[in-house]
């Protein structure tokens, strides 16, 4: 009885703590999406104060000032859910069925040529300036 | 009791029923136009039509999971620094492949639009089209496009990307499996950075590398390039 009831405590205490952990990262990474838009508000600059934390966070990390065990729980839990997050904008593709009807020739070409240029493009610079080791 | 679809929470939930559904889906089927995200908006769109629901009334719902999005794209970061020790020794290539393959698609979306003379719309919804939806989101709240026409392409350029992207590639004689990452990264995102870790776990670093490079690259030029061509 009393070896159960200390199992179930211990395991009880290790959620608990998992979930401090994440919470404690997430309130990290929105102090970096608060510090970019913060610099945003401040500075005109024309980036968006997300991609501003995006850098910011980087340069914590690369400078040591914050460590990757601190934030990783959370940006793990975003990035496995970053398309949910945009499956709304996608959705309101409904408003537009007739502007999509009218240009999809566009569309189609400007999308399907870029892409396979950029790729190219891309692949091939790479490919010959790249060291192996 | 009929107003229920007013709600925010009616959005949320069907956007994680839709997701769910789409995401089991694809583990059972390994079809690529059985995208979840495809699925799933595809799924949404028919279920708001068919009950006759205002995209307005489900964008309640949704514009919370969207709010999510700021905190994802400094998530990017994180994964940034992660993959970066990965590729270290090759980082100037690595750059300028990026950046040149980032700049190409820029200009030759542009050129594409411009040449095929389609509305200023059009081409300040799609400038940002080969980078990762909530960034190319951001940028066209900058140009002034419409945000879901992007979503639209960039999702569309995603799957493209990650359905012939690598039959291409080697098409064209490219054989080095980290340059096919970072050229599927560079143009097809998050998307196809989802079929360059299937190449390897190598090509995937530099394919997520270069979806975060772009990210940034596009969204300090595409603004400026736009004004340019749009006088």
């Amino acid at each position: 009885m009393t070896i159960k009831s200390f199992k179930v405590n211990f395991k009880n205490k290790r959620v608990l703590h998992t979930g401090i952990k994440l919470l404690k990262a997430f309130l990290i990474l929105f102090l970096f999406l608060g510090l970019g838009e913060l610099i945003k508000y401040f500075i005109e600059i024309p980036i968006p104060g997300n991609i501003l934390g995006m850098v910011l966070i980087f340069i914590a990390l690369k400078l040591k000032l914050i460590k990757l065990e601190w934030v990783k729980p959370a940006s793990d839990t975003l990035l496995n859910y970053l398309v949910l997050f945009f499956i709304p904008f996608g959705v309101g593709l409904m408003s537009y069925f007739d502007f999509i009807n009218l240009y999809w020739v566009i569309l189609c070409v400007a999308a399907g040529l870029s892409t396979l240029i950029t790729l190219y493009v891309t692949a091939l610079i790479q490919q010959k300036l790249e060291k192996h080791d | 009791m009929t107003e229920l679809y007013k709600l925010p929470v009616f959005g949320i939930v069907i956007t994680l029923i839709a997701f769910f559904s789409a995401r089991t889906l694809r583990t059972k089927i390994k079809f690529v136009l059985f995208n979840p995200v495809l699925v799933a908006i595809a799924l949404i769109i028919l279920f708001l039509v068919v009950m006759d629901i205002s995209f307005d009334d489900y964008n309640k719902g949704g514009k919370v999971l969207s709010f999510f999005l700021g905190p994802s794209i400094v998530a990017l970061g994180v994964l940034f620094f992660e993959k970066y020790q990965l590729i270290k020794h090759n980082i100037y290539p690595f750059l300028l492949a990026v950046c040149c393959g980032g700049i190409i698609s820029i200009f030759s979306v542009s050129l594409i639009t411009v040449v095929m003379n389609a509305p200023d719309v059009i081409i300040k919804s799609i400038v940002p089209l080969s980078v990762t939806t909530p960034i190319a989101i951001e940028i066209t709240k900058i140009t002034q496009g419409i945000p879901s026409i992007t979503a639209g392409v960039v999702i569309a350029v995603g799957i493209f990307g990650n359905a012939f992207g690598p039959g291409f590639l080697k098409l064209v004689g490219i054989k080095s499996e980290t340059a096919m990452g970072t050229a599927l990264g560079t143009a097809a995102h998050g998307i196809g950075t989802a079929r360059a870790l299937e190449v390897g776990h190598l090509s995937g670093a530099y394919s997520g590398l270069a979806m975060c490079v772009n990210g940034i690259l596009t969204t300090l030029i595409a603004p400026y390039v736009v004004i340019w061509i749009l006088g």
